[in-house]
């Protein structure tokens, strides 16, 4: 029914060509747009609707427990504890003001400051970020936030774990701390673990010890949890039925491998208190027969519990400026010429190239002259007639002298070198030092000279440029114990995944066997380190045995004291009482020791800084930890004693109070 | 059985054209289910009273288009100068007593209700274009010169006014009406050609000397929104987020998490289609384009159909008015054109474009209604 055009007047007819125009317009439009959409929703759709959900979804990371640390009988070492933090949710709040205020004094922080905060906050993050207020509050404040979530909505107590070292100071460079992550670090990390680790801002990493070292295995795999915002960074509750699209699951945190230290916490706990309880500063470290370490402690130390609170820049740089370096791991970083100690291995070297026998009988008297020089022993009247025992018991200076003048520099490396002086130990732990064992080689490459053989007599006595760290000596006196058994030391066990399946063990390793020949044509006969042992058992058990005082009952101990000069004294210093100089100028005390005497499960080195003699400064806190070893392992033999404190420092006889210089 | 041919007297309501009723119908069906989700995201009741009162607006807006559609259409040609008179002083008095808002004065209080003197003065120059060009027959050779300079002096001072709110889009706004109304009649070649080089001459000068600031940010931030995200390309990033990521069927009513969550700035008014878009998706945005078109193809109709050339420019102009904010605001959202204030008709929030639009497609309606001669 086309009945339109006949009222048409003739008028209007005029347009109708116009209409193409329009028609075209209204095409031209539709494909426009239609393209565009097209474009926008079919081809980009994906990835716009990817930066939609990047818009609503907000990733929270759930940090992943760290692994525990244990010690070899599975007891706490290193762990995580609940710690809670006071925070304002600003989308909750009703009244600032008065929120503020009330924190306030729950919390005894000005609200001035809380304001502060909230300002910051929301400069950087938005105007709905949390604010945390005061973190690691204590049950007294948890109770008071909790009190007053009642009244002022968006008051929150929230719960974070933190890293806890119920040991506090004691054994601090061993098991290391954790703190967040330098934005210098940050970059490295990320390179270094591209694809397996993402370390972001804040993320707390291993800074030293164990935590340091095997980061990777404890840190875990951080979950993530992804909630709803919305533009303006309000984040909407799980129940809230304005939650749209889909939920994503979250992804849990995996918490990190357990590890289990060869350590011993009771021995960790005995030479720690023993060594503190003397005053000294320095490294003990105590080793089982095939290289589990029992016990390591280095002092001064540092509370690694402060930097898991956020520890406050004054005690930071108060460690930091601590002359003796409270963060330095003693036990392998730092070096000190052996002293004494150094003599047992000079008995070794003087026995196999037979410049004595076990029963030659030298001449030591209290001085010797070496190319014009003169050179000193301890006891002003020197020895008289010595044999070899005698002068490892009392420590001659003089008898040593003289081995020293007939091995030469060489013959005496190529025997101390292989007990593993002058070379790494590899032991686990990052940053160990090498200390030194000098020859004549070494000589001529880092100072372009000869050796003088005068510099043989320094090194005879362990001085000069001999020096080693106290892991070291620990493991040159176990091999003397175990008669040529050189062995790798180590403090990783076991390593345990979360579920309890065994990752890793470690065990123990023989790195070479001295009795066997070894590369540089040398191997050591079972009755040399029998003879060199029993002179180390006279200097524990002996009737004049420089450490004489230090007995433990049931069990014979052998050892050696040292005393390490820290500066060189004029002919007139050299007999003054080490005692009444400044601290930094006294000497070193050495003591390195294992038992029983005559097949040794335990070895023991302690480095006792500025203590002034080996056997008062060392040797008490060997013979702590040797007693509290024995009691352990053969509680029978212990369980008459009726007083167990019977064993107490005893002072040294007045007789044996001899002045020191390079050893006792 | 009876001849094709009936002569009777129609009724009321058969005269009425029901296919632009229920196009009209069908976008504000759309537009109030759209709204609806828009003002209902997480801000509360704050938000949702404006779908209410967009309802107000509605019925009001329905109570004109009927009222328009009985008066006589040729009521308007006499009054043409009347009413732009009277608009263009309202207009000046903008300026005057109007209230500073968004950097612009651009309304006058009216009891319950924000008056906006530009808007209606976009209808206002519609019918005086409509009665003064309707006069001369220029088909042919087109409008010389002589015969553009009366009506582009009736669009040039309103014009200055409303740049100097500022207002730029409603300006070019009624730039593109006008433009469409005297194109749509024909306009010598040769004029048209100068006019475009004038153009090209005169674009850089005003980008110098004409135009404010944020005005200018607004270009530039179309010619590069992703130079700064969260300042003025903000607008523009999201609202193509929200439009590309309902994909081809839409992230579903009220489950659009752009517009839900605030993301989408000016949801319910400027970028309501992004709302669309983004949870009716491709398909969606479609349909509403599709009826947009349909309606412009119903007016065109009648348009072609008018009894008068009086009539059938009136028609053309509201037509372009409708087209020409669908098509900036359409643009905008979507990225094809810089940001400017311009609602969508019948779908955005807003008393003043609602009730505008509902009158101009009452006057369609009465051209409609008056194109049968019994």
């Amino acid at each position: 029914m086309n009945t339109q055009y006949v009222n048409n007047p003739e008028a209007a007819k005029e347009y109708l060509p116009r209409y193409r125009l329009v028609y075209f317009l209204l095409a031209f439009t539709t494909v426009f747009f239609l393209m565009r959409l097209w474009y926008l929703q079919i081809i980009k759709g994906s990835e716009l609707r990817e930066f939609s959900e990047k818009n609503r979804i907000k990733e929270i990371k759930m940090t992943a427990p760290r692994g525990l640390i244990f010690d070899r009988e599975g007891r706490i070492l290193v762990e995580n504890l609940a710690a809670y933090d006071a925070v304002i949710l600003p989308q909750y709040v009703d009244d600032l003001e008065k929120t503020t205020k009330a924190l306030s004094e729950a919390l005894g922080i000005g609200s001035d400051k809380i304001i502060q905060k909230i300002q910051k906050r929301r400069k950087q993050m938005g105007p709905f970020a949390v604010v945390k207020i005061k973190d690691n509050l204590s049950l007294d404040e948890v109770f008071r936030v909790q009190m007053l979530r009642i009244d002022y909505p968006g008051v929150e107590v929230r719960e974070n774990i933190i890293r806890s070292y119920p040991l506090g100071a004691n054994g601090a460079q061993l098991f290391g701390y954790v703190a967040e992550v330098s934005k210098k670090q940050l970059p490295i990390l990320n390179q270094q673990y591209k694809e397996k680790f993402v370390f972001s801002q804040g993320d707390l990493i291993g800074k030293s010890g164990v935590e340091e070292l095997r980061d990777i295995e404890l840190r875990g795999k951080d979950g993530y949890s992804f909630i709803q915002v919305d533009a303006h960074g309000r984040e909407l509750a799980e129940t809230d039925d304005k939650i749209l699209g889909q939920r994503i699951k979250d992804i849990e945190a995996t918490p990190g491998h357990n590890i289990q230290l060869t350590i011993d916490k009771d021995l960790q706990e005995v030479a720690y208190k023993s060594f503190t309880d003397l005053e000294r500063t320095g490294a003990i470290v105590a080793m089982q027969s095939n290289g589990e370490v029992l016990a390591w402690v280095s002092t001064p130390s540092f509370d690694p519990n402060e930097f898991s609170k956020g520890i406050s820049p004054e005690l930071f740089s108060k460690l930091i400026r601590d002359p003796f370096r409270p963060f330095r791991n003693k036990v392998i970083q730092d070096h000190a010429a052996p002293g004494s100690t150094f003599k047992s291995l000079m008995a070794i070297a003087s026995l196999e190239e037979k410049v004595v026998t076990p029963s030659s009988i030298i001449n030591c008297p209290g001085l010797i002259r070496f190319g014009n020089r003169p050179y000193h022993d301890h006891l002003r009247g020197g020895f008289g007639n010595i044999g070899i025992f005698e002068a490892i018991e009392r420590s001659s200076n003089v008898f040593f002298y003289k081995m020293g003048i007939s091995l030469g520099i060489d013959r005496i490396f190529k025997y101390v070198s292989l007990f593993g002086l002058g070379e790494r130990t590899h032991i686990e732990l990052k940053r160990e030092t090498s200390g030194l064992l000098p020859n004549s080689e070494w000589k001529k490459k880092t100072y372009g000279e000869e050796w003088q053989p005068g510099e043989s007599l320094s090194t005879a006595i362990g001085q000069g440029f001999v020096s080693a760290t106290p892991l070291q000596m620990a493991v040159a006196y176990n091999t003397i114990g175990t008669e040529g058994k050189v062995v790798k030391p180590f403090l990783i066990k076991k390593l345990i995944d979360p579920t309890g399946q065994m990752i890793k063990e470690n065990s123990p390793e023989i790195v070479r066997d001295l009795q066997k020949i070894q590369p540089n044509g040398v191997a050591i006969s079972e009755e040399t380190f029998k003879t060199v042992k029993e002179g180390m058992r006279r200097v524990v058990q002996g009737q004049r045995g420089t450490a004489r005082a230090w007995k433990i009952p049931h069990i014979e101990m052998a050892g050696k004291t040292g005393t390490t000069q820290v500066k060189s004294f004029s002919a007139d210093d050299i007999y003054t009482e080490c005692s009444t100089r400044p601290l930094r100028l006294r000497h070193h005390g050495w003591f390195v020791g294992f038992a029983p005497a005559d097949k040794p499960e335990i070895t023991v080195a302690v480095l006792a800084e500025h203590a002034c003699h080996g056997g008062s400064g060392a040797a008490p806190v060997v013979r702590d930890i040797i007693y509290a070893y024995m009691k352990k392992t053969r509680p029978e033999l212990f369980a008459d004693d009726k007083d167990q404190k019977t064993i107490s420092i005893a002072p040294l006889p007045s007789a044996s109070r001899e002045p020191e210089i390079d050893g006792e | 059985m009876e001849l094709g041919l009936k002569v009777e007297e129609r009724t009321f309501l058969s005269k009425i054209d029901w296919y632009l009723v229920s196009m009209i119908l069908i976008l504000n069906a759309i537009g109030l289910v759209n709204l609806y989700s828009a003002t209902h995201g997480i801000s509360g009741e704050e938000m949702s009273t404006l779908f209410y009162q967009q309802l107000v607006w509605l019925f009001i807006g329905w109570g004109l288009f009927i009222i328009l559609t009985i008066i006589d259409y040729q009521f308007l040609s006499r009054l043409a100068y009347v009413i732009y008179t009277l608009n263009f002083l309202a207009l000046l008095g903008v300026t005057f007593f109007g209230k500073v808002a968004y950097g612009a004065q651009r309304w006058i209080e009216l009891f319950f209700f924000r008056y906006q003197p530009s808007e209606t003065m976009k209808l206002a120059v519609i019918i005086l274009f409509a009665h003064t060009l309707s006069e001369k027959s220029t088909l042919g050779q087109g409008m010389s010169l002589k015969d553009l300079l009366w009506p582009l002096i009736l669009l040039a001072l309103p014009f200055a006014l409303v740049v100097e709110q500022p207002d730029l889009g409603t300006a070019m706004m009624l730039i593109a009406i006008g433009g469409s109304m005297l194109l749509f009649i024909k306009v010598r070649k040769s004029i048209l050609v100068s006019a475009l080089i004038s153009v090209m001459i005169a674009a850089p000068l005003a980008w110098n000397f004409g135009l404010r600031d944020y005005q200018k940010n607004r270009v530039l931030t179309f010619l590069s929104p992703t130079t700064d995200p969260r300042g003025t390309g903000y607008n523009s990033i999201q609202s193509k987020i929200a439009v590309g990521s309902g994909k081809f069927w839409g992230k579903g009513f009220r489950k659009g998490t752009q517009a839900q969550l605030e993301f989408l700035p000016e949801r319910h008014t400027d970028f309501i289609y992004s709302v669309l878009s983004e949870e009716w998706g491709f398909a969606g945005s479609l349909f509403a384009l599709g009826c947009f078109m349909v309606l412009f193809l119903i007016g065109t109709k009648i348009a072609n159909q008018a009894n008068d050339k009086f009539a059938a420019l009136l028609t053309v102009g509201v037509m372009s008015y409708v087209f020409w904010h669908m098509f900036v605001n359409i643009g905008m959202v979507i990225g094809l054109l810089p940001i400017v204030g311009i609602p969508l008709p019948l779908l955005s929030y807003g008393g003043t474009s609602m009730l505008t639009t509902m009158c101009g497609l009452g006057i369609v309606s009465s051209v409609a209604y008056r194109r049968y001669l019994f």
